[in-house]
């Protein structure tokens, strides 16, 4: 279906693929990247950042280097499965509710429209607090459930245009289902639109993981570069100028997520311009 | 008023208390299913964990009873607009504590709300303008950026540099301790103004980037429309087509998203207070919900259903008056 046209040919995508790449090999190298095992409480509290410890030592006495590498495995599984459940949601209830219309479309959408309606942060929170324990598949489901919701928006209203399209009416005079005409025909037309959507996804997922750790909401366990700005905040990093605790973890969240960005707006872009106009979101 | 018609607004009027009474029950049915039991929690305070005195109080709480009296006196109670006891600040009336929370978040997120749309207005028009420029690239690209960073990370910062290093700021709360209460308002315009910056600054970044990439795309859409390349055809200037033509049509959108920021104000700046411990709405909820405060968290997200339904309701109702093109059944 031409990848090239969206990827090797477009610099911003190259960027973005670039990035991931290179955040990808930390995680799984982390072991032979990070001088430290991250959560060893090993070294005097508040060093500043030295040939020993590259980013310094934080107020537990914890290598702070090492922990953002493995950071980096948490924060993008977790931003890569929760982007994908959120997706596989928004993609079947948009495509649902765009093609079908009528009395399912508009029930799906009021249920989308409730939930708008409760802040879904304090909601994770609610959640959060009823599970006994949260651990990383916890913390996945729970941001999948809750995120899919402007992703359905979306991809209704792209679905509900395409809807319009000689093809579908050609595929529904041949006599396919309409399992077969939104999965087949309309989904594979609409795929720059979720691939875009998708990406911008996994970057709101790990800004949620973030920001669920930030609330205390979250795995204790698990070290996420959110988890680290969290614990940061908690321990007065901003008083005692402990700047090296703080801005690496934000900044790896900001450039990964970035680049995940650059991906979907460049599928935007060709897929736009494909269709002679702008496309929103 | 010609394209809206009496059915249209009935339906809408209906279709948002639909929506306001399933958000009450969700409202009514997740604390329940949260477990703890709160009377054990307020005993253990009060009363050194005494048994009597958890069941006395889950009686007069009335959560002895069954769930669906219990849901029954719980919308009657709301309806009469009495939110209940807070369980963790007993016996203060949850109204008490929402009313005196909301200013605060309405004061940051509002005046926050409002310049962070009027400069993405302005940035939106001239980055469409000079589609493709430097300028554009660096707003835009700066915008993205921003948006991909977490929210307390912009907000940290902010209180690192501006706060603690520059000390131009100070690092938390609404007013400076020691206030005596009942001070004259023209005394606390300043110290309000000060404690209010850096939440309100934090929150204008992060607005600002989202809308104005909106803005602009939506000037980029009315700019392919065929009317426009009529006017351009008819020689008139760039610019007086926007002001003339393009400017109104690209603006109704962000109007709906004005609208539904405003209406999510109330409930969207958890994070920002928790940063700033600014004592606001978010900050009563994420209390109430470390305490497993029921009625707190009801009342707060009650409250915050109802704000945003009635701005999606107005929303709905204001745009056929600002859009004359859109034709509703």
């Amino acid at each position: 279906m031409g990848l090239d046209k969206y990827i090797l040919k477009n610099v911003k995508a190259k960027i973005g693929i670039g990035v991931i790449l290179f955040f990808v090999l930390v995680a799984i190298f982390a072991p032979l990247i990070a001088p430290y095992d991250p959560r060893a409480i090993a070294f005097i509290p508040w060093q500043n950042p030295s040939f020993k410890h590259l980013l310094g030592v934080n107020s537990y006495g914890q290598d702070i280097f090492s922990q953002v590498v493995y950071g980096t495995r948490v924060t993008m599984m977790v931003g890569i499965f929760a982007g994908l459940l959120t997706s596989l949601i928004g993609v079947v209830v948009g495509l649902v509710a765009g093609y079908k219309g009528g009395m399912t479309g508009e029930v799906l959408m009021r249920v989308v429209d409730v939930l708008l309606v409760i802040p879904g942060l304090a909601l994770m929170i609610v959640v959060a607090s009823y599970l006994k324990s949260m651990n990383i598949a916890n913390t996945v489901l729970i941001i999948g459930a809750l995120s899919w919701l402007w992703m359905a928006r979306s991809i209704r209203s792209q679905t509900m245009t395409e809807s319009r399209r000689d093809y579908v009416d050609a595929a529904r005079a041949l006599g396919m289902k309409d399992i077969e005409i939104m999965f087949r025909e309309i989904l594979p037309n609409i795929f720059p639109v979720v691939t875009a959507n998708m990406v911008m996804v996994i970057t709101q997922s790990m800004l949620t993981e973030a920001s669920m750790s930030f609330l205390g909401i979250g795995d204790p366990m698990l070290v996420s570069w959110g988890k680290m700005l969290s614990v940061a905040f908690d321990n007065s990093a901003i008083i005692y100028g402990a700047w090296w605790w703080l801005v690496p973890p934000g900044l790896c969240i900001a450039v990964l997520g970035y680049s995940f960005m650059l991906i979907g707006n460049s599928f935007l872009d060709v897929y736009a311009n494909d269709r002679g106009g702008t496309v929103k979101l | 008023m010609s394209n809206m018609s009496v059915s249209y607004i009935l339906r809408r009027i209906l279709g948002a208390l639909f929506t306001l009474w399933v958000a009450l029950t969700i409202n009514f049915l997740l604390p329940r299913v949260m477990g703890g039991n709160p009377m054990d929690y307020i005993a253990s305070k009060n009363a050194m964990g005494s048994l009597e005195y958890a069941q006395i109080l889950s009686q007069q709480f009335g959560l002895d009873k069954g769930l669906f009296e219990q849901y029954i006196s719980y919308l009657g109670q709301l309806l009469r607009g009495n939110f209940g006891i807070s369980y963790s600040t007993f016996p203060v009336p949850v109204a008490d504590i929402i009313s005196r929370a909301i200013p605060w978040t309405l004061l940051i997120v509002i005046s926050s709300s409002l310049i962070a749309f009027a400069m993405a207005w302005l940035l939106g028009i001239i980055a469409a303008l000079k589609k493709g420029s430097v300028f554009d690239n660096i707003v835009v690209g700066g915008a993205f950026f921003i948006q991909s960073a977490p929210y307390f990370f912009i907000g940290m910062l902010m209180l690192m540099f501006l706060g603690y290093y520059l000390k131009w700021f100070p690092m938390g709360h609404a007013l400076p301790s020691g206030t005596p209460i009942g001070s004259p308002w023209y005394k606390l315009i300043g110290p309000v103004t000060r404690h209010a910056f850096l939440p309100v600054l934090s929150l204008i970044v992060v607005n600002l980037a989202g809308r104005m990439v909106m803005m602009r795309s939506n000037i980029l859409q009315v700019f392919s429309e065929d009317y426009i390349t009529l006017a351009q055809a008819k020689g008139l200037h760039r610019g007086k087509i926007l002001g003339k033509y393009a400017l109104r049509n690209a603006l109704l959108p962000s109007f709906t998203g004005l609208m539904l920021t405003l209406g999510s104000a109330v409930g969207g700046a958890i994070t920002t207070e928790m940063i700033f411990s600014y004592p606001g709405i978010g900050m009563t909820i994420m209390n109430a919900i470390h305490s497993q405060d029921y009625p707190l968290i009801q009342g707060c997200f009650a409250i915050i259903a109802l704000s945003v339904v009635i701005m999606n309701l107005l929303a709905d109702l204001l745009y056929p008056l600002l859009d004359p093109r859109v034709v509703l059944k």
